[in-house]
């Protein structure tokens, strides 16, 4: 029997709102029903996952500097995911962010220059549009899937980070191991407390937050990159260009995903080190999605997933969970939240239904 | 009298109170770790070191170990968490936990920290490291044994002052049977890369090598190569014979037990002190076992001889005439190269063909 899938002609909105909700529930019992044969204490994991995360001050300040790169990379990539632009590689932009902004503290070791600090965001954001432009231009040059070219860019961007950490820039007293030196106040962004990570770097994905919702909700600009993704045609017809969607939306995500990794290296790291990204720029994609790709659903999104990974860090501590069980958890979710919105939007009927209706589907 | 004996008994339940107030008062151990524990290599070794801390104190101590944490910012937060949870002493099992933790050591003087394979030091904040040279040197008199090609083949992790003097060390045991010998390098930058660390392997065996040495990797991918390639093979940390019944010439094994249990008893004495530990053979810290029968017992004595040597500190690995790549003498004859020097090596000994990474 074989069965396809049909779009509904009327979605209803108030289920797509319940999505997330529904696969953050499906995903808890699924993990809880995993911890029960692992023979784990599921109360006491559950505790660790939702509610730890905010028993004391320094665990709430280490949501929010994790929550900081997951918002800025997920709002700059849910706006290429809307025009229908496929940037899978925002790990890769935020490597090269990283190292662009790090060559500011390892070429000026000694330097205690107030320029420092804002001469690295700018090199960061370059570097990471400058690598999201290589996908740009072979896509509206050569029409290369930009799925493949991004996702393949991070792992180019990985091989130049170590060459650069067991080559040139090397810490010279490091004893050889691939790491640069650990760079001096002026490179880094202030704590916002004394005792803890979160700085100020944690402003910038709030002010792009912000900027984000302007451009797709409230200004024109916003819709025709969204047309000109979605449909190439309709828009050229229309006067917008798809090119130019490709190109926004890459530059833009290169942009926050640069920052992103400037903000790691110049905040709780300090150093460039072979991992610098925790991740960020893959799970950005599962918190874009989560948040509907809409800036404000992404907002509770990015903090519902840097809960989970305190959390997750939590009970790896507390509740002597593996580290895998953790990542089980996350995929999860993603796997729950894309059936539940699959199954919201779409119908499944048998096959035999599809000559008849094969006009109407979507592509 | 009644009152007297009234005292007493009350005075007895105080003291019993006391004494089982102090035997909850357990030590917390904490423990983190950089690969998953699994049945051999570095974290293995590790876990079996705090194993006898466990084996000695019994219920006093409660060992909570983190396996599988990559190097940076989420490591620093597990360990801030581990302290937070009470953990008074803390084995941080990687060098890429090395700044974090040295700036968790100096917020928590209270508590003690042991660090691997690192270099800086607090009062409460104690790198160790082992002198795997020693072993490899032994190791390299036995490959000379069995070497047919009289080419030595290593894939080893990280260009780090510890993995390159194992490597001399190794070349220079080898050489002191049979000046011939030479030795080729690959450096596959993981600690953890078994596809990569197998591929190196045949790579040297394509290249006429017969002995290869595992440097530094985590999983028996080397070894189980060497096997089916029909080379000999040795390995660091923990044994993985059954990797290569046939071929396996023998481990250098860490056996961290007698450095944890000292560390952890002067814990709980208040005099834990923060140093540099670095330790060999003559700590007991380095043992080489689990040798190949194909070696024969007049090697076998050879070697049992120049090791009572090192434990006795009659002889070291490092003793001059030293010849670099290049051909130059480093140190003349009759002249000890200095602990730093080899904690700090960066340079090859003659024998070995493979330029160092830079």
């Amino acid at each position: 029997m074989v069965f396809r899938l049909v779009k509904r002609e009327h979605a209803s909105r108030w289920m797509l709102l319940v999505t997330p909700l529904l696969a953050v529930l499906l995903s808890i019992l699924a993990s809880s029903i995993l911890l029960v044969i692992l023979g784990k204490p599921v109360l006491l994991t559950m505790h660790s996952f939702f509610i730890a995360p905010f028993e004391n001050f320094y665990s709430i300040t280490e949501i929010f500097l994790k929550f900081g790169p997951l918002l800025l990379i997920a709002q700059a990539l849910a706006v290429g995911f809307r025009a229908k632009v496929w940037n899978i590689g925002a790990e890769g932009q935020m490597i090269i962010g990283a190292i662009c902004a790090s060559a500011v503290p390892v070429y000026f070791v000694d330097s205690t220059s107030g320029w420092m600090l804002p001469t690295m965001a700018v090199l960061g954001a370059l570097g990471g549009m400058a690598w999201a432009a290589i996908a740009a231009f072979l896509k509206t040059r050569f029409n290369a899937n930009e799925i493949l070219v991004t996702l393949m860019l991070s792992a180019i961007a990985l091989q130049l980070l170590y060459y650069l950490l067991l080559g040139p820039w090397k810490d010279p007293m490091g004893f050889n191991f691939p790491q640069t030196v650990m760079f001096q106040n002026e490179a880094l962004f202030a704590p916002l407390f004394s005792g803890v990570r979160l700085n100020t770097s944690i402003f910038i994905p709030i002010a792009f937050t912000l900027a984000v919702w302007l451009l797709m909700e409230k200004h024109f600009a916003g819709f025709t990159l969204e047309v000109g993704g979605q449909a190439p045609n309709a828009a050229t017809y229309a006067g917008f260009s798809a090119k130019k969607a490709v190109w926004v939306s890459l530059l833009l995500a290169g942009f926050a995903a640069g920052i992103a990794g400037m903000s790691e290296v110049a905040g709780p790291i300090g150093q460039l080190q072979r991992s610098v990204t925790s991740g960020y720029g893959y799970a950005g994609i599962i918190v874009a999605y989560l948040g509907a790709l809409h800036p404000i659903g992404i907002v509770f999104a990015a903090f519902f997933l840097a809960v989970l990974q305190i959390g997750g860090d939590v009970a790896l501590v507390s509740a002597d969970l593996p580290i895998s069980a953790v990542q089980v958890f996350q995929g999860l979710l993603l796997i729950f939240y894309l059936s539940v919105y699959t199954l919201v939007n779409y119908r499944i009927q048998p096959a035999r239904v599809e000559k008849a209706a094969s006009t109407g589907l979507p592509s | 009298m009644k009152t007297m004996s009234k005292l007493l008994t009350a005075a007895a339940l105080t003291s019993a109170l006391i004494s089982t107030t102090a035997h909850a008062d357990t030590l917390e151990i904490g423990v983190l770790l950089p690969s998953p524990i699994a049945d051999v290599g570095w974290s293995h070794a590790l876990h079996e070191g705090i194993n006898a801390v466990k084996e000695k104190h019994g219920d006093a101590v409660n060992v909570n170990v983190v396996e599988n944490i990559q190097e940076g910012p989420d490591a620093d937060r597990i360990m801030n968490k581990m302290v937070g949870d009470g953990n008074d002493f803390l084995l941080l099992g990687s060098f890429g936990y090395m700044n974090a933790g040295l700036k968790l050591a100096q917020r928590n003087p209270d508590k003690s920290f042991i660090h691997a394979s690192g270099y800086k030091t607090a009062d409460n904040f104690s790198p160790f490291t082992a002198k795997y040279y020693e072993g490899a040197y032994l190791m390299g008199m036995a490959a000379a044994e069995v070497t047919k090609t009289k080419k030595l083949g290593v894939v080893a992790a990280f260009a780090i002052p510890e993995l390159i003097s194992t490597i001399n060390g190794f070349t220079l045991g080898a050489r002191s049977i049979d000046p011939e010998i030479t030795v080729d390098v690959i450096w596959i930058n993981s600690w953890f890369d078994p596809a990569k660390a197998q591929d190196s392997a045949k790579a040297l065996l394509a290249g006429g090598a017969d002995v290869l040495f595992s440097n530094a990797q985590d999983t028996p991918s080397v070894v189980t190569v060497g096997e089916e390639g029909g080379a000999y093979v040795f390995n660091l940390n923990s044994s993985m014979k059954e990797y290569a019944p046939t071929k396996y010439l023998g481990v250098v094994k860490t056996d961290w037990a007698p450095f944890f249990v000292a560390s952890v008893d002067a814990h709980l004495a208040g005099n834990f002190e923060g140093q540099n530990q670095w330790l060999g053979m003559t700590d007991d810290v380095v043992v080489v076992e689990d040798w190949s029968d194909d070696i024969s017992d007049d090697m076998k004595a050879k070697i049992a001889a120049v090791q009572a040597d090192i434990v006795s500190g009659a002889r070291h690995v490092y003793d001059g005439p030293l010849v670099n790549q290049a051909g130059e003498e480093v140190i003349a004859a009759g002249v000890r190269l200095e602990d730093g020097a080899i904690l700090g090596m960066d340079w090859h000994v003659e024998g070995v063909n493979s330029p160092l990474p830079k």
